[in-house]
């Protein structure tokens, strides 16, 4: 159980929740990524020139986000296939939840890393 | 810890009913709700390695090869069959999985009447465009650099 504001939730909860949220998120970017896409459709001019659009920080860090909404959204999406498919794992619904939690930070940690290097003071900027 | 605790499947409000699992139990009527159950599964495990790909790719590998995402790599990468092929799987599984999805969660916020019926039309309509949009760029995207054709070019 954990205090989140007046409400005591438990982990479970968060964790369904955060795999609406996540899936919202992503479903949300790649309407966003068809449309910035179809400038590929009006050649490589008008496609370079909106791709520079893209290449600052806060970008960047959306994409972190995005790629921890997608990591996050995996795992747990493989843990509700696991207690779909094999119901007997429903025993360990909870720790495969903090499995879940951990696998993403763990995850996002040198994925992060990797991906503000551009921006990131040790690069020279 | 309440391991081997007895979770579900539990009565009552849809939003709690099953908080655990991040999703709704198989639906026990045969029919749609039944198959788009079934499909959110299927390709879900299909996008874990799809979509996981994709961005470990175009968001991790391009970056620790010092490349750049501009007309040219695009052109690279769809030059051969298999990166468009992989794209368009991508495109259709994730719009699908995820439009479903959304259209769940409207159900579950929205009871019924007019509105749920208005954001959930307004939500296919903007999917059959955008999937539309999507399998054109993707299909009829020349490697050569020329304006694609039709309005566009």
């Amino acid at each position: 159980m954990l205090r989140l504001f007046r409400y005591r939730i438990s982990w479970s909860q968060l964790a369904w929740f955060g795999h609406r949220l996540s899936g919202i998120g992503v479903l949300v970017y790649l309407f966003m990524h068809i449309v910035e896409n179809a400038t590929l459709s009006f050649g490589p001019d008008v496609y370079n020139t909106t791709q520079t659009w893209f290449h600052n920080l806060p970008v960047r860090l959306g994409e972190i986000v995005l790629m921890a909404a997608l990591v996050y959204h995996s795992l747990n999406g493989l843990r509700v296939i696991a207690m779909d498919f094999w119901p007997s794992t429903t025993r360990w619904y909870r720790p495969m939840t903090y499995a879940v939690i951990i696998g993403t930070i763990a995850a996002m940690i040198p994925l992060g890393l990797i991906m503000i290097t551009p921006y990131a003071p040790w690069n020279g900027r | 810890m309440a391991i081997g605790r007895k979770i579900w499947p539990v009565q009552g409000d849809p939003l709690r009913r099953n908080p655990s699992r991040a999703a709704t139990p198989r639906p026990s009527q045969p029919g749609f709700e039944r198959w788009m159950w079934y499909f959110t599964r299927i390709s879900g495990l299909l996008l874990v390695v799809l979509a996981m790909g994709h961005m470990l790719i175009m968001h991790v590998l391009v970056q620790l090869t010092g490349d750049e995402i501009n007309f040219a790599f695009v052109t690279s990468r769809w030059g051969t069959p298999f990166w468009r092929i992989y794209d368009l799987a991508l495109l259709v599984l994730a719009l699908v999985h995820g439009v479903n999805g959304a259209r769940i969660i409207i159900g579950d916020y929205v009871e019924r009447g007019g509105l749920r019926s208005l954001l959930i039309g307004l939500l296919m309509a903007l999917t059959f465009v955008l999937l539309l949009v999507g399998i054109f760029v993707i299909v009829t995207f020349d490697p050569n650099g020329a304006p694609a054709v039709g309005p566009f070019s």
